[in-house]
């Protein structure tokens, strides 16, 4: 009995950690259909090339940015090098193209204002202008 | 000469590479230039063999290799792609990899016309792009089976969602006039009637893949023919048929993966029917498993490849004339030179990804193969070799 509170004890940080705010991350659109939601598999082929029956093109953080870390961590389900190298087998055999990168979360935000179809990952908890529609949260 | 143009073509591409960089800022929308490179150092511990073109001594220049692309979108749905890929090695012949043209009415559609290459199995269309896969050296009994890589023709792409499937279906079209390259030498040889289809499927962290091929080929081995047109005209017509190098030539693959954030497992199975003779029915596969610790892959494989000929039994009598003889004796000559093959590989490496676009990666390869070995592939008998060689690696893998 001992040890099931010493575990409980040793897993309840990581509990609080996984579902800190900081840590969730939203899918926003720039769309008209504001009922559009996504399950975390659409999500993930929409952000390695696939097709979708929406016509929404997905833009990326760049490798380093946290964001992007949760991101393939917690929605792609693969490390950034096996994305790296999705990428380039992709993009040299002419069958897709990575998503457009951009700088920061700020500029994302930025982008997906201004270019309607648009589709971004964001850390949860930035203020949204009402443009903008949370397709997919994760925590 | 075919070792002369690798350089003239790695110089090619270091020029356009500069000339790249420099417009590169100016036209970024419409002209986009990339490239892979890969410098792989090989050593392999025995004296009496070679592999993948090592051999007992510290080599660079077989698998070293500089890539350049060029996109150029016209609009929308219409833009042009051109590969230039300089070798070193001497098994593959540098030049132009990929020059098409990309139709693109849909998300969902693509269709492009033009030189491409072969998406047999799964890494067919990306072999040189080092930096796409874990592995330094593919494995080869599975991959040093398709004779010829590129063609010239129509390929169409066609993907969609159902539920959480994705699925994409590939057909092309085309012909192949070249030659195949293989480890003993080339042969002028033509592949028409080229075409194949192949189904990608994907669900959660699975991918399965399954794909036919088949072409025409029509080979030039001016010995062989030779010989086969003697035996027709005495009325050999069996042994004569057995030695005919034209025919069907038809793939079979089947391939399922799977990976998450800290495994994979990488599995491909086919299986090469040549109708004729002296083209060989091969079988292979490879099992690789992977465990990701970021930034590294350890990973370790196996894989195992079976050739057979369907060998003909000598017709021409023996002790009846000493022309006949001399026949018969060049006709088992012949036969002995197309022997059955077994072979396989056993392999670990690491990947090191250094940088988002640069890996290193190290290997070590235990080659093994039975009592017959046929020179036409990746390894080769040079005298005396017992059968078992271990082949050193250490590479940089670089995407730019």
């Amino acid at each position: 009995m001992r040890l099931v509170y010493v575990l409980f004890i040793l897993f309840c940080p990581s509990i609080f950690t996984l579902s800190n705010g900081a840590e969730a991350i939203i899918v926003v659109a720039n769309t008209q259909d504001k009922s559009i939601q996504l399950n975390r598999q659409q999500v993930r082929n929409l952000f390695m090339g696939g097709a979708l029956p929406y016509d929404l093109s997905a833009v990326a953080l760049p490798p380093e940015n946290q964001t992007r870390v949760l991101f393939n961590t917690k929605v792609v389900g693969l490390t950034e090098s096996r994305i790296q190298s999705y990428w380039a087998q992709m993009r040299f055999t002419g069958r897709k193209k990575a998503p457009k990168e951009i700088e920061s979360e700020q500029l994302v935000l930025e982008y997906l204002k201004n270019n309607q179809g648009a589709i971004g990952y964001l850390p949860a908890g930035i203020t949204l202008p009402k443009e903008l529609t949370v397709v997919y949260q994760i925590h | 000469m075919n070792h002369r143009i690798p350089h003239v073509n790695l110089a090619c591409c270091l020029i356009l590479l500069g000339w790249a960089t420099t417009l590169h800022a100016n036209s970024q929308d419409k002209l986009q230039f990339s490239g892979f490179a890969r410098v792989v150092m090989g050593y392999l511990d025995d004296e009496n063999a070679e592999y993948v073109g090592y051999d007992n001594s510290l080599s660079f220049d077989q698998q070293s290799l500089l890539g350049l692309q060029a996109d150029y979108t016209f609009n929308e749905t219409l833009s042009v792609t051109g590969q230039l890929v300089g070798h070193t090695g001497a098994q593959r012949s540098s030049g132009l990899e990929w020059l098409y043209l990309t139709y693109k009415p849909s998300n969902a559609l693509q269709i492009k016309m033009g030189k491409q290459r072969i998406p047999f199995f799964n890494y067919s269309d990306s072999l040189d792009v080092g930096f796409a896969y874990p592995w330094l050296t593919l494995p080869q009994q599975f991959y040093d089976t398709a004779f010829f890589s590129t063609f010239e023709g129509v390929l169409a792409n066609y993907e969609f969602t159902a539920n959480d499937w994705i699925i994409n279906y590939e057909g092309y079209w085309g012909r192949y006039d070249d030659k195949f390259y293989l480890s003993s030498g080339e042969i002028d040889a033509q592949v028409s009637g080229l075409f194949g289809v192949n189904a990608n499927v994907g669900y959660k962290d699975w991918t399965f893949r399954a794909s036919y091929n088949q072409g025409n080929t029509d080979i030039e081995l001016a010995e062989v023919t030779q010989l086969s047109g003697l035996l027709r005209s005495i009325g050999f017509t069996d042994s004569a048929d057995w030695l005919n190098p034209s025919g069907r030539i038809q793939f079979y693959q089947l391939s399922a993966n799977y990976e998450n954030l800290n495994y994979f497992v990488r599995s491909e199975i086919a299986k090469m029917v040549g109708e004729t003779g002296i083209v060989p029915d091969i079988d292979s596969f490879y099992i690789s498993a992977g465990y990701n610790f970021y930034p590294y892959t350890l990973y370790i494989s196996y894989s195992k490849r079976d050739i057979s000929y369907d060998h003909f039994d000598n017709e021409i009598p023996f002790g009846v004339s000493t022309e006949l003889d001399f026949l018969a004796s060049a006709y088992n000559s012949v036969l002995a030179s197309f022997p059955d093959d077994n072979t396989n590989g056993t392999k670990i490496g690491i990947r090191w990804d250094w940088q988002p676009n640069v890996a290193l990666k190290g290997e070590m390869t235990l080659v093994k193969a039975g009592d017959s070995i046929s020179n036409d592939f990746a390894l080769k008998d040079l005298g005396n070799f017992d059968g078992s060689a271990i082949l050193y690696q250490l590479g940089l893998e670089w995407v730019f």
